[in-house]
């Protein structure tokens, strides 16, 4: 199941799909946006987990390539995740 | 025997202890500025070392060599086109991956390189064991453990720079991406042959792909159809992977990093959580986070005010006791005049504002930032921020702005981008600092109720808002958000912290002090030709048409420059009196209290404007902030006379 990056809960992991950038932004949430997540490790295929979320709909704190990355909600929107199940429920399903 | 020269640059990630080693290499010998037309802080020192004398430059910690940030672009062009001796590519250990990505952009541009590999310490807390010998051998290029804030290894890595540079032993490894890429460099790389680049071949034919625009452009001068071969290469790719080709390139470098990274280290499952992690919840935690926010501002308040007015006070009173001693000498006359009315309360003034407060919000700043705590509070402070078009990490600048704008809007360069510390830096100016609170609460608050003192903070409250989104919106660039490393809590070196707020200190006292000097000296000059009347005089369309207040309002105001609350004191003594209410009537009082909460901050401020954006920018607030005051200041007063809501 596809959904956005703010989507997941406190210790669920995903693998990143895709980044989206708005057009609602304009030019400006283009190119800059996408290589900056990029640069930062986000790629397509790398397993993301989320460790927390601040209050009032602030920033997400979310695990990747070994390290802790905070990312604002606006942006964290526009990644997109495939959700990993659970180990233990994943074990007999593909 | 002249000693030879040698240039080092220092790069890598931000937090990985990369200015505890330039301070462990450097010692003293630094100097601190900018680099040239930009805001961007330059760290330069030099080292002597076995016989060598050797410049040390500390570039701007990042991620990445892209075109994202100025800092990304600076320390790409100083690489590739200054050409220094070495590259000490400073790695965090505990976060090998990311980093690793960096240090085979740094191969890819040639640079000759060395790694640190820093951090040691926390990698092993972590339960990271990691193979140096296997990691040089899979680069090509040598590594030195090091513990920076021990000190630990330092010594090793330059012992082995210099064993580099005098055998030319750095091989590095050519990065493969995948053979349908490698195919599509191959051909870029042909059709770039025989032009004149500054870049090395494959790195440019690389960074075409990658869309880099800067790149672009200087390849479009030399042979626009390459560019398009570029980007037929580019869609071609795109077609293949089903993303972006930047994307694509960038994807590849992580997973050779990642695949380098698992072959060198091993990690230990670890089974409790360390205290650094701990520290971590508790100070991010939805309740508990805001409450050790909260003490810990008021902290920093308490710290820089009560230990800023104690020190303040005492400057002030051992420096204004030379007054006697002043005037003995001088006699009275001109040059007494001019020396102790110009040129000491010009010093007095920079003395007892910038050092008491700069030097303990410089301290406590650093150790924030050095600890990991900054990361924190931006993490927990976004959502407001963003209100104001700004993100988490200006949270503390503009807390601090309430207590003096001077350190306030130093502290702004905490932002990523030049955009977000201007944007930051024209806020601060705006919150009314401790000198402007003392017009607020003597003159509004007392005489007209605290009601009143109030409905100027909101009124400041409302502009912060506005302008501040007002500003967001103008201001050209990307929109500002919140994209951050999360580090690990660690002890902040004290050295190091001390070190950077004393060259920080001295960059700044060298930019206020002659200007506040020289201010301070022409006010005085305007005094003792006695233009004070003519000019208050000049000044009363504004001041008396529009603004509806006394004439000699005009003079306080432009004393008001030099230090906002002088415009209280002067105000008393030109109109000879403290009981203001017999001589002002409330609404004067209120508009006048209103036009210096806004107007231009203290030429303090300006100067650390100045500092940091130039004098261009630095004029440009200025006026925008006197205009807006004024207007501000006129709208009021025809409101409150028309609803007679204070008397006039």
């Amino acid at each position: 199941m596809e959904v956005p990056l703010t989507a997941l809960k406190r210790g669920e992991s995903g693998i990143i799909t895709s980044i989206r950038a708005s057009s609602r932004w304009g030019r400006c949430w283009g190119w800059g946006f996408q290589k900056r997540l990029v640069d930062m490790g986000l790629t397509p295929g790398t397993k993301v987990t989320m460790i927390k979320s601040a209050p009032f709909n602030g920033p997400i704190e979310i695990l990747v390539r070994g390290y802790r990355l905070v990312l604002g909600r606006g942006m964290a929107k526009r990644i997109f995740v495939e959700v990993q199940r659970c180990p233990r429920r994943s074990s007999g399903s593909p | 025997m002249p000693k030879k020269k040698l240039r080092f640059a220092l790069a890598g990630n931000a937090n990985v202890g990369k200015s505890v080693i330039f301070n462990q290499l450097t010692g003293l010998h630094q100097h601190i500025g900018n680099w040239p037309g930009k805001t961007v802080e330059k760290a330069e020192g030099t080292l002597h070392f076995k016989g060598y004398v050797i410049d040390i430059i500390d570039l701007p910690g990042i991620y990445s060599l892209s075109t994202f940030s100025l800092e990304e672009l600076i320390t790409r062009e100083y690489i590739a086109t200054e050409n220094p001796d070495l590259v000490i590519n400073v790695v965090d250990a505990s976060v090998l991956e990311r980093n690793l990505f960096f240090t085979l952009q740094l191969i890819e541009l040639e640079a000759p390189l060395i790694i640190a590999l820093n951090q040691m310490d926390m990698a092993e807390k972590k339960g990271i064991k990691i193979d140096c010998g296997k990691l040089e051998k899979i680069l090509g290029v040598p590594v030195v453990p090091t513990v920076a804030i021990k000190g630990k290894g330092i010594y090793d890595l330059l012992n082995r720079a210099i064993e580099v540079i005098e055998k030319k032993e750095i091989k590095p490894v050519t990065i493969k991406y995948g053979e349908e890429i490698e195919k599509r460099i191959r051909q870029l790389i042909e059709a770039l042959k025989g032009l004149q680049l500054k870049y090395p071949i494959r790195w440019v034919a690389i960074k075409l792909l990658e869309e880099d625009e800067q790149v672009e452009r200087e390849i479009e001068k030399l042979n626009p159809k390459i560019l398009k071969l570029a980007e037929k290469l580019a869609r071609e790719l795109e077609k293949i992977h089903g993303h972006p080709c930047p994307t694509v390139i960038t994807s590849e470098r992580y997973e050779a990093a990642g695949r380098i990274a698992r072959e060198v280290q091993q990690i230990l499952p670890h089974i409790k959580p360390s205290i650094s992690e701990r520290i971590h919840s508790l100070t991010t935690h939805r309740i508990a986070g805001y409450l050790i926010l909260a003490l810990v501002v008021l902290g920093i308040f308490q710290t820089i005010f009560s230990f800023g007015d104690y020190t303040s006070e005492l400057l002030s009173d051992l420096l204004y006791g030379l007054e006697p001693l002043f005037k003995q000498i001088l006699g009275s006359g001109f040059l007494e005049e001019i020396i102790w009315g110009g040129l000491m309360e010009g010093i007095i003034a920079n003395v007892t504002i910038a050092l008491p407060y700069i030097i303990p919000f410089y301290l406590i700043l650093y150790t924030l930032e050095d600890s990991g705590y900054l990361a924190r509070i931006a993490f927990l402070t976004d959502t407001l921020m963003h209100k104001i078009g700004l993100h988490g990490k200006a949270f503390i600048p503009i807390m601090l702005g309430y207590g003096c704008n001077v350190p306030a809007c130093l502290g702004c360069r905490i932002m990523e981008t030049e955009r977000e510390r201007f944007l930051a830096a024209f806020v601060v100016t705006l919150i009314p600092c401790a000198a402007r609170t003392v017009v607020i609460l003597g003159l509004v608050g007392a005489f007209l109720g605290m009601k009143w003192a109030l409905t100027l903070y909101i009124i400041n409250l409302a502009i912060v808002f506005l302008l501040g989104r007002l500003a967001f919106k103008i201001l050209p660039g990307e929109p500002t958000a919140l994209i951050m490393e999360m580090p690990d809590y660690r002890i902040p070196h004290l050295e190091t912290i001390i070190k950077q707020t004393w060259f920080r200190l001295k960059e700044f006292l060298e930019i206020s002090f002659p200007l506040i000097i020289v201010s301070s000296i022409i006010i005085k000059l305007v005094e003792i030709y006695g233009l004070l009347k003519p000019l208050s005089q000049a000044l009363s369309p504004v001041t008396v048409s529009w603004l509806g207040l006394p004439e000699i309002t005009g003079v306080t105001l432009i004393f008001g420059i030099l230090r906002k609350e002088l415009t209280l004191i002067m105000l008393a003594a030109l109109l000879g009196t403290t009981n203001f209410q017999s001589v002002l009537t409330p609404l004067q009082m209120f508009v006048f209290t209103l036009v210096v909460m806004l107007y231009v901050p203290c030429i303090a401020t300006i100067a650390a404007c100045t500092k940091e954006f130039g004098w261009k920018k630095a004029f440009a607030i200025t006026i925008i902030e006197i205009s807006f005051a004024i207007l501000v200041g006129g709208l009021a007063n025809r409101f409150l006379a028309t609803f007679n809501l204070l008397e006039h």
